[in-house]
């Protein structure tokens, strides 16, 4: 049966963000003040009865400073016994006079933590759980919940299986978004529910020995295109952060893009073997009485009441499977075949505009061994690649080299590092490819187009393809008419882009083929020290550049593959050739630290040419 | 001139949030206009919600229903 599942999530945040400081904005901080706690309390209640009045079951997940709370425990007993919620434990909303007392500090975010402290705080969060309801929570959560985090909570309290692990594209963007003051930088993650490496939160597990043991969940179903390229918090599965963004009839107070973004996530299921997945998780802060910038009150309650009535719709017309956290990990084991040893099923989000009117379309794909995004606005250029085959240790927190970027870095990201434009010098990430003929010179990028998604058993082996609408490439006097299909081998680590040629209107015509990769390294918009990259033209007699931003090239025919090693994220990416073809290798310079590999070849009417853009840990 | 403070509602900056940027403004009692201490933007409720309008320009399709998102 295909099931489009929801997890809602409720806190009892005793000091709401954002409702200290911007409510209470000429007043001198006062994290305990009682008007405060009696609001927090309230909007909690109010949460908790819009679920259970749509029949939906939810995850409460309690605050540290509820745990102080003698009627937020009694709400979520009571509630446990009523409704069948689960009782959790949230590593958010840690701040309180308690908390304050005891860390002397007023760092609120559990992976910024050093070591020391994360270990004191998950023990004392646990054990004050334990002594208030005589058990020990199986899911547990925060906007981002580090490999080590993970990996000691799990150790300590095996109990746990699930865990609300990050929030998808919450990184400089959204830091940008409050004027470079919210540090939340944790781009590069899945937008969909996996199981966590041992080693990198972001990285799926590839086999049992990388398990760290929970099935993670994003912080929200965010918009694949929209927080892709915009503030991440205007876009996802929480009513308010649609208000946020402005995308509502203001005179009507309707806001159809909410239900559009609920039922793009439904239609998943039919890319992912009938199993779609959302998640909604309000903060009280975000219906406070005061309103939320422009929106009163009246309107946070309503788009509260709206998103919860639209989740019990869809139940009662049996289109949604309502579950707590630690049902559906327990779900999602089984679901993706984890329990019988398979790690390797990748999600797949073929993602259209919903907002803005274009007719733009992306793919993402995220497995073990990658995080891919295809836009078929640009031919199917590859605009973001994150290479999870790396399992990149990164520790975050004080004590640490990243105190706070825990994202994961990328070899191609088009909007940090530009794509197919650039201002007029110097080449930005992409994997893409040109056609060229007598001088002329045409990228697929620009080619818009759009896909369709198969699942096929090529070889014994499932594949996922996307196979594009045919696009014209027109020169001076001839017309080559192409079509591209992309093939996503599961378990492979790599991504074959073939490209099929299927009419030239002068066969004669010498036209070449050109694919290529333009790549570099990082986490945000700034470059980083590309020195130590080593590029090769594998094969017989090879060719290396050591890079040291010469602006230096080599190629060589027949070469078996064109590569690149960056040792700063223990990554290596290849090119490989489905037939003979001139590879080739391109250092960059300073104005543009970029690499780039590519082959080169001669193409024939019918002919097909295929590339495999290779992913390995090079340690 | 007294300290500026907040107006009933917590009105964003239109010009910030058309780049991106949610930025506070300030309110002027007296005066009845808010402004933004980022940018340059001074403007009454009315610019500002007329300014709010205009940043909904960008979502071209935010009124539509959406019943198909494939293009099969």
């Amino acid at each position: 049966m295909d099931k489009f599942i929801v997890n809602i999530i409720h806190r009892p945040e005793m000091v709401p963000e954002y409702s200290a400081t911007v409510t209470g904005q000429g007043k001198q901080e006062d994290i305990g003040d009682k008007a405060l706690l009696t609001e927090s309390l309230d909007i909690f209640k109010t949460q908790q009865r819009l679920a259970h009045e749509n029949g939906l079951k939810v995850t409460i997940q309690m605050t540290y400073a509820a745990l102080f709370n003698d009627e937020a425990v009694e709400i979520a007993k009571h509630d446990h016994e009523e409704y069948g919620d689960e009782i959790a434990l949230s590593l958010l909303g840690l701040p309180c006079e308690e908390f304050r007392e005891k860390y002397k500090t007023k760092d609120f975010c559990i992976w910024m933590f050093s070591m020391e402290d994360k270990k004191a705080i998950v023990n004392d969060v646990f054990e004050k759980f334990y002594e208030k309801f005589g058990f020990y929570p199986e899911s547990t959560g925060s906007y981002y919940m580090d490999a080590d985090l993970t990996n000691y909570i799990k150790e300590k309290y095996p109990m746990v299986k699930c865990a609300v692990a990050t929030c998808w594209e919450e990184g400089p963007k959204a830091y940008h978004t409050c004027n470079n003051s919210w540090y939340t930088l944790f781009d590069g993650g899945p937008w969909a529910p996996w199981i966590p490496s041992k080693q990198n939160t972001h990285a799926p597990a590839a086999n049992k020995e990388e398990d760290s043991g929970i099935v993670a969940i994003p912080h929200l179903s965010r918009d694949l295109i929209a927080c892709y390229d915009g503030n991440g918090s205007n876009f996802g599965t929480h009513p308010q952060n649609v208000l946020r963004g402005m995308i509502y009839d203001t005179k009507t107070w309707e806001y159809p893009y909410l239900y559009n973004l609920i039922d793009q996530y439904r239609d998943l299921e039919k890319y992912n073997n009938g199993y779609a997945y959302n998640m909604m998780f309000v903060g009280p802060g975000w219906m406070n009485k005061m309103g939320r910038w422009e929106q009163p009150y009246e309107l946070l309650l309503k788009s509260y009441t709206d998103g919860c009535a639209y989740y019990g719709k869809l139940k009662k017309e049996g289109k949604l499977v309502d579950m707590t956290m630690s049902e559906f990990a327990d779900y999602y084991r089984e679901k993706k075949g984890v329990n019988a040893g398979n790690y390797n099923e990748p999600e797949c989000a073929p993602w259209r505009d919903i907002l803005y009117g274009s007719d733009k379309q992306l793919f993402w794909y995220c497995d073990p061994y990658m995080r891919a995004c295809v836009n078929m606005d640009q031919g199917g250029a590859i605009v973001d690649l994150r290479p999870y085959a790396a399992k990149l240790e990164w520790p975050v927190g004080i004590g640490t080299k990243h105190v706070q970027d825990a994202s994961y870095p990328f070899l191609i990201q088009e909007k940090y590092r530009a794509g197919y434009f650039t201002h007029y010098a110097g080449a930005g990430t992409v994997r893409s490819a040109k056609l060229s003929y007598k001088g002329e010179e045409v990228d697929l990028c620009l080619c818009p187009t759009h896909s369709h998604f198969s699942e096929e058993m090529i070889d014994g082996k499932k594949n996922r393809i996307l196979t594009l609408d045919p696009v014209e490439i027109q020169f001076y006097d001839v017309t080559v008419k192409l079509q591209t299909k992309e093939y996503f081998e599961e378990g492979s680590s790599n991504i074959k882009i073939e490209r099929n040629i299927l009419e030239i209107s002068n066969p004669d015509a010498e036209i070449y083929l050109d694919e290529y990769i333009t790549a570099c390294y990082g986490t945000t918009e700034y470059p980083e020290d590309m020195t130590g990259i080593t590029l090769a033209c594998e094969g017989s007699d090879p060719q290396t550049i050591n890079y040291e931003y010469k602006c230096r090239d080599a190629k060589k025919m027949g070469a078996t593959a064109v590569s690149a090693v960056i040792p700063a994220i223990q990554t290596k990416v290849s090119l490989t050739p489905s037939a003979e073809a001139e590879g080739y290798i391109e250092e960059g310079y300073a104005f543009s630290p970029m690499f780039k590999l590519g082959y080169k070849k001669k193409i024939e009417e019918k002919e097909v040419f295929a590339t495999w853009l290779n992913l390995e840990k090079a340690n | 001139m007294a300290q500026l403070g907040k107006g009933k509602l917590n009105y964003r900056c239109p010009s910030c949030f058309m780049r991106d940027l949610d930025i506070d403004m300030f309110y002027n009692k007296d005066t009845g206009i808010y402004s933004c201490i980022r940018c340059q933007f001074r403007g009454t409720e009315e610019q500002v919600l007329a300014g709010n309008e205009d940043v909904r320009k960008k979502y071209g399709a935010m009124y539509e229903r959406f019943t198909k998102f494939d293009f099969d």
